[in-house]
């Protein structure tokens, strides 16, 4: 698994994407789910009862900075098939969608636009946001397993070659 | 001719009616407003009854819908501090206007607390709305049935409260509200418009306390 990790993070282009992403990732959900605001100054907050869903936060934002370059190296490098960077792609975009909160700027400006239809979607992914967080962690754990794994075998078959 | 005559008949007859329902609902709409009342460029006349000292100097308008998780958040986390420092010291009032744009359930519990506020006691079911909120958005704990209880379980005049809740009394003063609300520009809940007597400034989310100090301070 570390050397799955080496192998890739070696080379800084990979390593300045997952920081890019964790960055963009982390600060996006933390300002959507209001633990960060922007105005009228910079201020980090985090309310008593809400430290779960920060620690979700976190966890999703390390394991879409792990899995997401690993899998754009296995295309660009290894030149192997997309289908593994979609389901890392799909757990980072489920995961940030359940942190649009209903109650913030996003969700009232989807209610405005789609009526009761947004109505319907934002309360879902407001209802459910902690167990939609968990099971795009698991999307992008099982993705991060099985990229792992396939990185060994791919290389080593490519090292045979 | 007769056709004729049949057809403008019918179009005076139409415009009639339709003039007769506008100043009807117009009438209606008229009755329930109280005395103008406004804050800063918000009117906050129909909203709730002032909490603190009226002539305080600075009045907080808070914008708030009572399934939103993040007023609950506001609620217990910021608003007990704002409260010791500013509310019960003279220095600052509080209003509570509605945005209820969550769920079904958020118009009907803002009504509510208009029935309850017909009784004297808007502030205590308001905080019996935020003390009971649950996770779930429309998830039943704000059903009419459940505003019910809560108002017996505050004393109130079931019966009264009953019929006023059942018959929609408050829906256009609920309404109203929300209006107030995206004509000034609040975008998600809590907002917060805080006025002073030369100054007033906007404020989004559930922000923590110290954001909350330094604005009023500036406009004290």
């Amino acid at each position: 698994m570390i050397a799955a990790l080496r192998m890739v993070f070696s080379n800084p282009k990979y390593l300045v994407l997952s920081v890019a992403i964790f960055s963009l990732m982390m600060v996006g959900l933390l300002i959507l789910s209001e633990y960060i605001f922007l105005e009228p100054y910079l201020v980090s907050h985090l309310p008593s009862g809400t430290e779960f869903g920060f620690v979700l936060i976190v966890i999703l934002s390390a394991l879409s900075a792990l899995v997401l370059p690993m899998n754009v190296f296995r295309i660009s490098i290894l030149k192997r098939s997309s289908q593994k960077v979609s389901g890392g792609i799909f757990g980072s975009i489920v995961g940030a969608a359940a942190g649009a909160c209903s109650c913030g700027p996003i969700g009232f400006a989807v209610i405005s636009t789609f009526g009761s239809v947004g109505a319907t979607t934002t309360a879902f992914l407001t209802n459910y946001e902690l167990p939609i967080r968990i099971v795009a962690i698991g999307i992008l754990a099982i993705t991060y397993f099985t990229t792992v794994r396939s990185l060994k075998t791919e290389c080593k078959l490519d090292f045979k070659r | 001719m007769n056709k004729t005559g049949i057809f403008v008949g019918i179009i005076v007859i139409a415009v009639v009616v339709g003039t007769a329902t506008a100043m009807s609902m117009m009438s209606s709409e008229t009755l329930n407003i109280e005395t103008g009342r406004t804050h800063g460029t918000v009117s906050t006349e129909m909203g709730s009854p002032i909490l603190g000292d009226p002539s305080a100097p600075i009045t907080i308008v808070e914008f708030g819908d009572y399934q939103c998780h993040q007023c609950y958040n506001w609620f217990h986390n910021t608003r007990p501090a704002i409260f010791d420092e500013y509310i019960d010291t003279g220095k600052a009032n509080l209003v509570f206007v509605d945005l209820a744009f969550l769920g079904r359930d958020s118009p009907v519990a803002a009504q509510a607390t208009y029935c309850a506020e017909d009784q004297q006691m808007y502030w205590e079911y308001h905080d019996i709305l935020y003390n009971s909120q649950e996770s779930q958005i429309d998830g039943g704990w704000a059903s009419s049935e459940r505003l019910k209880a809560f108002a017996f379980n505050l004393g109130l005049d079931t019966e009264l409260f009953d019929s006023c809740l059942d018959s929609g009394k408050y829906s256009k003063r609920v309404q109203y509200n929300s209006e107030q609300a995206r004509n000034h520009g609040v975008r998600g809940t809590p907002g917060f418009i805080l006025v002073g007597t030369d100054d007033q400034k906007q404020l989004g989310g559930a922000q923590p306390f110290t954001v909350f100090k330094q604005i009023l301070d500036t406009l004290a």
